[in-house]
């Protein structure tokens, strides 16, 4: 099974994707989003980039989706829609699923991925993998860099995120 | 809106056009395209009526896609050359991607849909920073690109910008979208001439937006959003009726006035390389342009309208002082025999 966990991962994700894709209440959304982004990390980290997973665990869950399900759980209704409670819903959730399980079907029985994933003229551009200094971490080092060469950029990003933040106040303002 | 906050986010309009001019790495001058879109939406914003907020919709949507479409420009440029600066596009592809988008912003044909809705949704100040200043950060990204652009599509989206702006224009009595259609058509102008002389693209482009400002200011002045309550300018403040005939006018590209000096200058340069049909094209549509700014002219300046007589005898209020409007006047009508100076340039 080792051999096919990425596999297994992404099929994972999928299924994430195409349940909130099915639109329930944005509450469930997060849910599922919770689950496809742990998986995503593990595919990450199959792949060698401990410290990108680290980062989506951090950041993407621990940061952005909890105060997503805060500003939702503010503005929920009283009866959120399931995945069950009405057909359009249900609809396209068993759609989705019936693509995945018809591709995961194709896949396993013509023995190649290259259906799926096709980097033609990239070569071998889809998988950075981390250099093998072995002595230190290149992620490490890229984001000390990005504070030290990369000065301006953090500034003109950090400035836009505040001027961000003040636009959506002033926006929502109204009046 | 609050005068800290308003300072802060046009102060950051400003940084994001900055930004974009001076940068050479690809992914900073995307960064600034998209400060200069967050930071201007809550200045189109500021009227809070259904119809401004469409018109920010808008303007968002058009312009979050056009971003789009450079970053996945910028990127194919760079999966092809393996850099970031911004001397070369290697790709045609990526080069084609790139003058869709930056058309898109501009507000080019076939992407001019945006530009009239958007014009008149907004507040009149709102609509001058609009179609003057967020014309100057896509711009001077064409300028730099412009060796490796595909002459066919500029060329052709130049040509249906100038058509598009003069037909639509014609049947217009609001003044924000007549004046959306000549920002349409000036646009198609700037672009004709980018492949063959970029220089002139920057000339067009600083005489554009001392005449549009100057349009931008009467009307302010005189509070006017269309040609009927253009036509009253007579009776509150008549010096602007005939600094409008003359702005106006200039903008047609008449020659005595200095708009006509962009459109010489284009014409010379693209018979010099050999096309003669395409600026006579050009200059025979630009009569469409000319012919809604006269009739802008016959109404407000030329003839007195008819009008109910509590309409002739109006109250004055306190003037609203116009900025600068002395020296965008003379810039608007009298640089024409400065033309010789442009051989200072290269």
């Amino acid at each position: 099974m080792m051999t096919y966990i990425v596999f297994i991962l992404s099929v994972i994700f999928v299924i994430g994707f195409v349940g909130f894709s099915s639109k329930p209440s944005p509450i469930y959304g997060g849910l599922v989003l919770i689950v496809s982004g742990g998986v995503g990390c593990g595919i990450i980290m199959n792949f060698g980039g401990s410290f990108l997973g680290l980062m989506v665990f951090l950041i993407y869950l621990g940061g952005m989706l909890v105060v997503f399900g805060y500003t939702t759980a503010m503005a929920t209704e009283q009866y959120p829609e399931v995945w069950v409670s009405n057909a359009t819903v249900m609809g396209v959730f068993l759609l989705g699923l019936l693509m995945e399980v018809m591709l995961v079907l194709y896949v396993l029985k013509s023995e190649e991925v290259g259906v799926v994933f096709k980097f033609s003229s990239v070569g071998d551009w889809a998988i950075y993998d981390i250099g093998n200094s072995g002595v230190f971490s290149e992620e490490i080092m890229g984001v000390a860099a990005l504070y030290r060469y990369g000065a301006w950029v953090v500034v003109v990003t950090g400035w836009s995120l505040l001027v961000g933040v003040l636009v959506i106040l002033e926006v929502t303002r109204g009046d | 809106m609050n005068p800290l906050i308003l300072t802060i986010i046009l102060m950051t309009v400003f940084l994001g056009t900055m930004i974009v001019m001076a940068s050479s790495h690809w992914l900073m001058i995307w960064i600034g395209f998209e400060m200069n879109l967050l930071a201007i939406i809550p200045i189109l914003m500021k009227k809070y009526s259904p119809r401004a907020m469409e018109a920010s919709t808008k303007y968002f949507l058009t312009q979050a896609t056009a971003s789009m479409l450079l970053m996945m420009a910028i990127i194919i440029n760079l999966m092809h050359s393996g850099q970031w600066t911004i001397t070369k596009v290697f790709n045609p592809t990526a080069s084609i991607i790139m003058t869709l988008a930056l058309a898109m912003k501009l507000g080019l044909t076939p992407f001019h849909f945006w530009v009239p809705e958007v014009t008149q949704g907004i507040s009149l100040t709102s609509g001058l920073i609009l179609l003057t200043w967020q014309k100057l950060a896509p711009m001077s990204i064409l300028y730099q690109i412009s060796p490796s652009i595909n002459l066919n599509i500029l060329l052709t989206m130049a040509v249906l910008s100038i058509l598009v702006g003069g037909w639509g224009g014609l049947n217009q009595t609001q003044l924000r979208k007549i004046m959306a259609y000549s920002s349409i058509a000036h646009m198609g102008w700037m672009t004709a001439i980018l492949v063959y002389n970029p220089t002139l693209t920057m000339l067009n482009m600083l005489i554009y937006i001392m005449m549009t400002l100057t349009m931008f200011m009467l009307f302010i002045h005189s509070s006017s959003t269309t040609t009927l309550s253009l036509s009253h300018t007579w009776n509150k403040a008549p010096l602007i009726t005939t600094l409008i005939l003359i702005t106006l006018l200039s903008m047609g590209g008449l020659p005595p006035l200095s708009g006509f000096m962009p459109k010489w200058m284009i014409i010379q340069e693209l018979t010099k390389n050999s096309s003669i049909i395409l600026p006579t094209l050009m200059a025979i549509m630009a009569l469409l342009n000319l012919y809604f700014y006269t009739r802008l002219t016959y109404s407000t300046s030329l003839t007195m309208f008819p009008s109910t007589n509590n309409m002739k005898m109006k109250w004055q209020f306190e003037t609203k002082q116009i900025t600068l409007l002395p020296p965008l006047i003379i810039a608007s009508s009298l640089l024409l025999p400065l033309t010789p100076m442009l051989s200072i340039l290269d």
